[in-house]
């Protein structure tokens, strides 16, 4: 099966990937093989050398509009932009016109009027990029959406994994942390689950969503049996801002049953690897000296794989709507 | 004298248990005859008498719709035109407007800017609190002096438990119903403290794991009302639970009427005729308060009506403007618009054979006057009725388009039965083209 996947895995980089639509809202509903093929082509960009002339997309013109903080989605979008010869205009709106009582909609059909390609949108609120795609006549892509998806990151995460395991079917992966608040987890979960990796979420009681095991995992409260025997162990940083303070007694008491140290990590598969989709809260998720242990951290690959996953995406988009 | 004449109509009175072809005459406005054999050659000499031809239409006594906000969209007048234009002949409105229906006063100017013999009547719940917040009984002999039918904090829970015991037994005291909006604010993350970023969404489960949407638990409604249970034993009050959603509330609604509590309930539309996973595409027309629940609740909301658990349907309509709603799911306004679609949304339950027609008028007409201890309406010769004619069967589709106000949760619905014609104290306030060529020559 394996070999399968890897043969598969080498097929169809050199061109861009077509998908159904020209938006990029959501992993949910995603055809595997559509997955696959913007891992290929994304596994083909980060091979390539950075001054490698991938400048494809020349005039094409891509908004990032966040409406949340954020440092590494954002570079990390507008370097793969670049890298396809685009034009980036980055808008904050956190606190700009929003504050002024504008709408969203109205924001949304002003930056409209001014005819980019793509709007790249990160929102606080869960479905808000939806609402983007339903009213404007650019491609979306969800750069993270409240507690909904965050789908260029369960993209990157796969690809980190594929170039380090080799497969992605097959694979035993837990992510732990605090799933009921994590867009990451939810993104992650309907890709590998999708790809045919066996999923295990681990989180205290107060932090796992009602029914997740109806999106094919497994669930677990306790790190050691969840942990064991796992390829990847994924970390989730603990949201406290999206709680009420009720969630959990203490960093120290969470970091005694879910942070990550040598330990729990034992029961992992000796080779597991960690990944973490940042930003870390050292010594409350995971132990600091794991987090910068070159050996099993993936940390800053992800960070890598991002753009190139990103520039496989963005690509992808500008295909699937010249074509259809 | 004029007489109006509906010829070879089927009528149903439930009051009297009357569900039968008749031909009904009216002159001026008071129902004369009901008659199963009138003779119509007397009338016809009268070049003043009208006589439509009613084979295939029905008419019951009017709609009392026995929850309705008036929001920001509206004003009163035009919800009790739309009203007429649905048939629905007394609405019953909500406290929670600005402002607030708090006091003697406001009832009283309340019901003098409604009165218009030819639009619906109008009836208000007062606050059962000052300001809806749980913390002070408002004054509520007072303003059921001056005509508040009920006392309630709208789309709020009356939640100290401590008020919540005053308010009944006084109520009580004076012979009228506490209403209650069920739902344990802390556990749905709905209270004044809650920040947006606790806020319940909609109902928790695996589709609002799916969604990312905070969820409320099926049980924050139950809890509400097992208390309430108990304190309406304690004081002897009549409970009346609005809009029931959930099974769990049902069961314990249907147990506690076994008991002999004075323990009434309503529901909506929505709740027996979508679930929750109308909101895959958060779509802001299906937030609504309760939310949409799971498929397994609307069967018991359907079956809570088919037993009787459930007394009687409300529209629970709280139109809302497209502004607030063309917003991301979690800072769109709460609500949908009901009294364009209640009706039919309501007969939908006699064609799916769940309900007949008989008892469909009954939770639409006599059972929310019975609960709310008004004057039981009724077709009777030498009255002056508020009356609807209707055709059951009339298909049509809802199209939000084609409403006045919004949003609706049934947009695109295939649906039979249309409400043709509504008299008020016995004079037309609502009559479509089709009826109006239904005149025989």
């Amino acid at each position: 099966m394996n070999k399968l996947s890897k043969n598969n895995y080498e097929v169809n980089k050199s061109s861009p990937v077509k998908l159904s639509s020209h938006h990029l809202l959501a992993i949910e509903g995603m055809q595997k093989s559509e997955i696959q093929k913007l891992l290929d082509r994304a596994d083909y960009f980060a091979n390539l050398d950075k001054h490698a002339d991938t400048k494809y997309l020349s005039g094409y013109v891509v908004l990032n509009v966040f409406f949340e903080n954020s440092t590494r989605t954002r570079v990390s979008f507008e370097l793969a932009a670049r890298r396809l010869g685009a034009e980036v205009i980055n808008i904050s709106l956190i606190n700009s016109s929003i504050k002024k009582g504008e709408s969203l909609l109205d924001t949304a059909s002003t930056l409209n009027a001014m005819r980019p390609d793509l709007l790249i949108v990160r929102h606080p609120h869960s479905g808000a990029p939806l609402l983007f795609a339903k009213y404007l006549s650019s491609s979306i892509i969800n750069a993270g959406d409240g507690r909904h998806e965050h789908p260029t990151q369960a993209l990157l995460d796969a690809l980190t994994i594929k170039r380090r395991i080799g497969y992605l079917e097959g694979s035993k992966i837990s992510i732990c942390g605090d799933i009921a608040n994590s867009r990451v987890a939810r993104s992650n979960i309907h890709l590998l689950t999708t790809m045919g990796a066996e999923v295990r979420c681990i989180a205290p009681s107060t932090l796992m969503p009602s029914n997740l095991e109806k999106l094919g995992v497994k669930c677990f409260n306790n790190m050691q049996e969840g942990i064991k025997d796992a390829d990847v162990v994924m970390l989730l940083r603990l949201q406290n801002e999206r709680m009420s303070g009720t969630e959990n007694p203490s960093e120290r008491e969470y970091f005694k049953f879910f942070g990550l140290d040598e330990i729990k990590l034992s029961m992992a598969n000796p080779n597991a690897v960690i990944m973490h989709p940042g930003p870390m809260n050292r010594g409350v998720e995971i132990a600091s000296a794991l987090a910068d242990d070159t050996n099993r951290s993936l940390i800053k690959t992800q960070v890598e794989m991002g753009v190139a996953v990103r520039m496989s995406i963005i690509e992808a988009l500008n295909h699937s709507k010249n074509k259809t | 004298m004029a007489h109006t004449i509906f010829k070879s109509i089927k009528l149903i009175n439930p009051a009297t248990n009357l569900n039968q072809k008749v031909d009904v005459v009216l002159q001026n406005e008071t129902i004369i005859r009901i008659s199963k054999d009138l003779n119509l050659e007397k009338f016809k000499k009268d070049n003043q008498t009208i006589i439509y031809d009613c084979n295939g239409l029905t008419v019951s006594p009017g709609i009392l719709d026995m929850r309705v906000n008036i929001g920001k969209t509206e004003n009163l007048k035009f919800t009790q035109i739309t009203a007429a234009e649905n048939g629905i002949t007394s609405i019953v409105i909500l406290p929670n407007q600005t402002p607030k229906l708090n006091n003697p006063s406001i009832i009283d100017h309340i019901k003098r800017q409604s009165e218009d013999v030819n639009l619906p009547k109008v009836m208000v719940y007062g606050a059962a609190t000052k300001d809806m917040d749980s913390l002070e009984m408002s004054e509520i002999g007072l303003m059921s002096e001056m005509g508040a039918i009920g006392f309630t904090n709208g789309n709020k829970s009356i939640k100290n438990s401590l008020v919540m015991r005053r308010l009944m037994s006084y109520a009580a005291m004076i012979n009228r119903p506490i209403i209650q909006h069920a739902e344990d604010e802390d556990l749905s993350g709905l209270n004044q403290a809650s920040t947006t970023s606790i806020k319940g969404e909609m109902n928790e489960g695996e589709m609002s794991t799916r969604l990312g949407l905070i969820g409320i638990p099926a049980c924050a409604e139950v809890i509400m009302i097992e208390r309430d249970i108990r304190l309406a034993k304690l004081t002897g009050a009549h409970y009346h639970v609005a809009h029931v959603s959930t099974r769990d509330a049902v069961k314990v609604i249907r147990e506690a009427k076994k008991s002999g509590l004075n323990i009434t309930c309503d529901t909506a539309p929505p709740y027996f005729s979508l679930d929750e996973s109308k909101l895959l595409t958060y779509n802001t027309a299906f937030k609504l308060s309760p939310p949409l629940r799971s498929e397994d609740d609307r069967l018991a909301i359907i079956e809570g009506i088919q037993d009787g658990t459930i007394d009687a349907i409300a529209s629970d309509h709280r139109a809302r403007s497209k502004d607030t709603k063309a917003q991301p799911f979690s800072a769109a306004s709460i609500g949908a618009s009901g009294i364009e679609t209640l009706f039919s949304i309501t007969l939908e339950l006699v064609h799916k054979k769940i309900i007949n027609i008989y008892q469909a008028i009954s939770l639409l007409t006599i059972n929310p006057a019975k609960i709310l201890g008004i004057d039981i309406p009724s077709l009777e010769e030498k009255k002056v009725s508020d009356f609807i004619i209707f055709d059951e069967n009339a298909p049509h589709t809802i199209k939000q388009e084609n409403l006045k106000t919004s949003p609706t949760p049934f947009d695109g619905k295939e649906i039979h039965g249309k409400i043709l014609a509504t008299y008020i104290n016995g004079r037309t306030a609502f009559m479509n083209e089709i009826f109006k060529n239904k005149i025989m020559k």
